[in-house]
């Protein structure tokens, strides 16, 4: 297997953690607080992810550390959060095809 | 001294990023002792409080807790002990030990600003997880944690404003025309 492994099964556990807790508040919660659970999973795994990941994804991983907390904060304009969602949208694409692309080198 | 209770009042925000110092047992002590003085309804005071500072458990806290920003050196859990509530034969429905949650949030969240602490109120976290991870007795409902630490230096601000407002908006005098 030439891919890395980046997280252990705690940590997997611990993201399972998150995403279900995140289900289950959301039933209580305004529904514009649902991006705002998934940006904080991401931002968590991708600080889980870091230490092990490879250089196709580390940038990406420690841009979504620091602009995240930054995106929360700005919930309530509605133009800035999604210029900051678009941005992933486009930054997780490209490093979708980093890794699409040494896959297919390495086939 | 009115002034500066007002004050405190003003500029106490939210802080979601906080150091690993440790904050003192007694200014946690100085904060659970503030909102013994919190008022509660029929002077019932069912509300009991869970202080964590042990840092595996708060690491579990906010793996079930999506809305807690802050890595806190202290947590202070608000449960409702619905066992008071019972003894006094008031319907399980009763809202007014939630008011009771909010009066003492508000005490303790202004003590620890009075003692230059930091602090930050969470309600969005699973309540079923919480009593799991802190096997809270039975009677114990987990309402809101309070956050407590030292602000990190270049802390964002909170929350944007969705509009800006004074006390003037959000307030009416008097009884409403008819329509
Ligand atoms: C009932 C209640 C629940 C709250 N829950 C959370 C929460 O889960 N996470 C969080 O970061 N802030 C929470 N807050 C804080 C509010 O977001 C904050 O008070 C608001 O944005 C205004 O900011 P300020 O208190 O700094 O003026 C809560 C506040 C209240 C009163």
């Amino acid at each position: 297997m030439s891919e890395n492994w980046v997280l252990t099964e705690t940590e997997a556990v611990e993201l399972l953690a998150l995403l279900i807790s995140s289900a289950r508040i959301q039933l209580d919660e305004p529904a514009h607080y649902a991006p705002l659970r998934l940006l904080t999973a991401t931002e968590r795994l991708s600080a889980l992810m870091l230490e092990r990941a490879s250089d196709k994804s580390k940038a990406f991983l420690q841009d979504n550390i620091e602009r995240i907390p930054e995106m929360h904060m700005a919930m309530s304009d509605v133009e800035t959060y999604t210029d900051g969602l678009d941005h992933l949208c486009r930054e997780v694409a490209a490093c979708l095809l980093r890794h699409s692309s040494s896959e297919g080198a390495s086939a | 001294m009115s002034e500066q209770v007002l004050n405190n009042i003003r500029t106490r925000r939210v802080v979601r990023e906080m150091t690993d110092e440790a904050v003192a047992r007694e200014d946690v002590e100085s904060i659970l002792e503030a909102a013994r003085w919190a008022p509660t309804g029929g002077n019932l005071r069912p509300i009991r409080y869970v202080v964590v500072e042990d840092p595996q458990t708060r690491r579990l806290i906010r793996l079930v807790a999506p809305g807690m920003f802050q890595k806190a050196p202290v947590l202070i859990l608000i449960c409702i002990n619905w066992a008071i509530i019972e003894q006094h034969r008031m319907t399980l429905s009763d809202r007014t030990s939630l008011v009771d949650v909010g009066c003492a949030a508000q005490t303790m969240m202004l003590a620890a600003h009075a003692l230059g602490l930091a602090s930050g109120p969470v309600t969005s976290f699973s309540k079923e997880a919480i009593k799991v991870i802190l096997n809270l007795p039975g009677s114990y409902s987990p309402e809101m944690f309070i956050c407590i630490g030292h602000k990190a230096e270049g802390a964002r601000r909170g929350m944007r404003a969705w509009k800006k407002i004074t006390w003037r908006d959000l307030t009416h005098w008097e009884r409403f025309e008819d329509k």
